[in-house]
């Protein structure tokens, strides 16, 4: 059984004497009448540490998010939350915070309203629960729109708003099922560094479901891949990838971007270069392609070493590079690779 | 580490919030705030005043028709009152957990300490309220139906009694099956189907409601026997321990209902009603079998009711009857007042003679008109009418139906022993009723006017109150604000 951990954070804080673990599942089974979501789910959390579960449609993501926020039994596995185990669902809820996939708002009252509300739900009394109530907006930037009506607030406001109320009990860990859906760009950055800084600054740990992969990459410090309920990957984005590039074909394409003028050279340097399977002008005028092949059968097609060397060579023969990219680099590639078959 | 290291590092440091025992009490007032302020119950109670101001104004036309005393109209009131004030919570109470399902915010609301059974006593206590305001509304209603009677006092009492009990009754219903479905369109419409079951079940005809199986569902319906008790008490002068045995249903259906609300299905709140398919179907078979039975019931009581009993073989006497007028042209609620006269034109006195007066509307199909509604008295007895005299009798009709109809009477000779008579009939007295024009009966105009109008106003200035604090919302000029650090 996999295990995702807190392994290769770039965080010095993580690296030395680890926090102990705010999240630790083990063995997560669900069944439903004979079909299985979720097939053996395992993994630790630590404070400060972002976790993203990915998976196309169908994977198991929402039932596991479902199991560890209490809302389902599993059928077999335990987890615990905070040291508090499964089999006390009451005491694990206060420590939790949840922004669900589908928001949950209402549009007749206010956005301090409704915080405070929830604010109170969870213990804090009139005064107090007011002033909590403000802060959390303030946090998330609608202190402004706070005592305007649900129902006037965009989607990204409602987005912050249900980030806000997933804070209200300032829980250990905080589990977001696809906060940034429907966002522009620069409201997803905003989102994400929100969120980053709110696991780093709490030392709260954060589960983050998403379709939008990049975003993933650049916040998580760890992945779980899930595909038809099975865990196909998990661990840090590095060993991810890692693990998806030695599944994947052993050769790696490289795309260069050179002067139009330099095309017909590049071509030819690098066509003679050992390791260089082939070099074709791509699918743009100003792009090649360049097949990279692995020197002996350790190491990837798209080791550094390879790549520098084409850089180099180029450089060298006074070829300007305007930019390049290695295919099979980035979180995306890994996930075509690992749930290849699945429907995204 | 495993589960049991993880469980041995638990600090506890961070955890001061803990399950309140008054979330139920924090439910509640947000119930509150989105059923009142969100305006379901507004609407609901608007349309409600309407319905009433309406039902008003048509009890006090009938009233001034002589057709229902004071008594009968607050009772008839107060029920209208009790059965749309409790269907009004039903519907609310129907709402509230499959409507979170389908709206989507039950899982937060799941997610937080509150205990399952704290949630759905908060939603309880906000679809109860309606009720007291759909009382309060009534009010000036039954006041002025009331016509200074002291039965207002009376029917306050019991209203206020038999209404809350039959609320909680059916908030809890319509609770309890929202608790069991996913959606609102099956919460709802299962509430619909009990609720007109059990309203069909009152209109079945008098024949029906008699004998032990009329008797038992006249029992065990808590509309039925709540409207059996109000009659008893209000309109015939019975004592309220003389009919109490007809609250049990409605005491027993709170019980029955507060049990499997806290005992079964809030603990076992989710957020996807599983049973819920399984429960369709069974409130589905179980609705279909009880309609089933009510059409049975029907149709085979239905006959029943049409017969009566069998023909008596004429027989000839020398009688006469005479009217002293032929047409009349009245207004609907005039007092209609004729004689008759009866003649004896045989050289033996007659026997006694039962006088029957009869009312034929001049439709196409001639439709007979209950007599009992529309003269106090029906019939006159006569122990004999000398040979060869005549005797003159006053009869009185309260025109209260617009039409044109045929009032004639029917000299019924006492027969001999095992033997028969000939019934001598009247010439007809053809009445014209015109339609009736007053425009404020018992003059509750005002009333049926002034509450629903009033309330709505009111309603409206407490929704301009809570916009005026909330302040206007600003444009969404906010909407690309950028998020601040924390």
């Amino acid at each position: 059984m996999e295990q995702a951990g807190a392994v290769g954070s770039a965080d010095p804080t993580h690296a030395q004497d680890p926090p102990p673990p705010i999240l630790v599942a083990e063995d997560l089974t669900m069944s439903y009448r004979g079909w299985t979501a979720l097939h053996g789910l395992s993994l630790t959390l630590r404070p400060g540490h972002v976790m993203g579960f990915l998976g196309p449609n169908g994977a198991g993501k929402t039932t596991s998010i479902r199991i560890l926020t209490t809302i389902l039994r599993p059928t077999s596995g335990r987890f615990s939350v905070d040291g508090v185990g499964s089999d006390r669902p009451a005491e694990i809820r206060p420590r939790i915070g949840v922004l669900p996939e589908t928001l949950g708002l209402p549009n007749q009252i206010t956005g301090i309203e409704y915080i405070t509300y929830f604010a109170r739900l969870y213990g804090r009394r009139g005064p107090d629960a007011q002033s909590h109530g403000s802060a959390l907006l303030e946090l998330v930037g609608l202190r402004e729109r706070g005592r305007s009506l649900i129902r006037t607030y965009s989607h990204g406001m409602r987005q912050r708003l249900g980030i806000a109320r997933a804070l209200v009990n300032d829980p250990v860990v905080i589990f977001l099922d696809e906060p940034t859906l429907g966002l522009d760009p620069r409201g997803q950055q905003e989102l994400l560094a929100l969120l980053r800084d709110i696991a780093r600054r709490r030392g709260a740990g954060i589960i983050l479901c998403s379709h939008a992969l990049s975003e993933v990459e650049g916040v998580c410090d760890d992945v779980v891949i899930l595909s038809a309920g099975h865990v196909v990957a998990t661990g840090s984005v590095a060993e991810v990838l890692a693990k998806a590039r030695r599944k994947g074909p052993r050769t790696t394409t490289m795309r260069l971007q050179v002067p139009t003028t330099s095309i017909d050279r590049a071509t030819a340097l690098l066509g003679a270069m050992p390791g260089v399977a082939g070099v074709s002008n791509g699918d743009r005028e100003r792009h090649l392609q360049v097949e990279l092949v692995a020197a002996d059968a350790r190491a990837d097609g798209d080791d550094p070493r390879s790549t520098n060397r084409i850089l180099d060579a180029l450089v060298d023969a006074d070829i300007q590079v305007l930019s390049f990219e290695v295919e099979g680099s980035r979180l995306q590639d890994a996930f075509m690779e690992l749930t290849e078959g699945a429907r995204t | 580490m495993t589960i049991a290291e993880a469980e041995a590092t638990r600090t506890n440091t961070r955890i001061g919030r803990r399950p309140t025992r008054g979330a139920w009490w924090v439910v509640f007032k947000q119930e509150l705030v989105e059923l009142w302020v969100g305006g379901r119950a507004i609407n609901l109670l608007i349309l409600y005043s309407l319905l009433l101001g309406l039902m008003t104004f048509l009890l006090a036309t009938n009233s001034e028709l002589s057709l229902i005393p004071p008594k009968e109209m607050v009772f008839l009131t107060l029920l209208n009152t009790i059965s749309f004030g409790v269907f009004i919570g039903m519907i609310v109470g129907a709402d509230g957990i499959s409507g979170e399902r389908e709206r989507g915010t039950l899982e937060v609301l799941l997610l937080t300490p509150a205990s399952r059974r704290q949630l759905v006593l908060g939603k309880l206590l906000a679809a109860l309220t309606p009720w007291p305001a759909a009382f309060l509304i009534s009010l000036p209603a039954l006041f002025v139906t009331a016509q200074g009677d002291e039965v207002f006092g009376q029917a306050v009492l019991l209203g206020v009694l038999i209404g809350t009990v039959l609320a909680v009754a059916f908030a809890g219903f319509g609770l309890l099956v929202s608790t069991w479905s996913n959606t609102n369109k099956t919460s709802m419409f299962i509430c619909l189907i009990v609720w007109l079951l059990l309203f069909l079940l009152t209109q079945l005809p008098g024949e029906v409601q008699k004998g032990d199986f009329g008797y038992f569902v006249q029992r065990i319906n808590p509309m039925q026997a709540t409207s059996e008790f109000l009659e008893k008490v209000l309109v015939n002068h019975r004592t309220f321990w003389e009919r109490d045995e007809f609250l049990r249903s409605s005491v027993a259906g709170v019980v029955v209902v507060l049990f499997l609300l806290f005992a079964i299905a809030a603990p076992r709140l989710r957020l996807d009603a599983s049973r819920a398919r399984r429960l369709r179907a069974r409130w589905g078979s179980l609705s279909g079998m009880a309609l089933s039975t009510f059409l049975l019931v029907t149709l085979v009581a239905g006959p029943g009711v049409a017969l009566g009993g069998p023909l008596r073989q004429a027989d000839g006497q020398d009688l006469a009857i005479s009217l002293d007028e032929s047409f009349l042209e009245v207004k609907t609620g005039d007092e209609v007042t004729f004689d008759t006269l009866l003649e004896n034109n045989g050289s033996e006195d007659s026997p006694p003679v039962v006088m029957a007066m009869n009312i034929i509307k001049l439709t196409s199909t001639g439709d007979v008109v209950d007599p009992e509604d529309w003269s106090p008295e029906r019939t006159q007895y006569v122990d004999f009418v000398p040979a060869g005299d005549q005797l003159r009798h006053s009869w009185t009709i309260e025109a209260i139906l617009k039409g044109d109809y045929m009032v004639y009477l029917v000299a019924v000779p006492e027969p001999e022993e095992r033997s028969s008579s000939h019934p001598v009939s009247s010439p007809g007295l053809h009445l014209t009723v015109g339609a009736f024009q007053r425009l404020n009966p018992q003059g509750v105009l005002p009333v049926v006017i002034a509450v629903p109008l009033g309330v709505t106003l009111a309603l409206l200035v407490l929704v301009r109150l809570r916009l005026r604090r909330l302040g206007r919302p600003g444009p969404d000029e906010d909407d690309e604000r950028s998020l601040r650090s924390p």
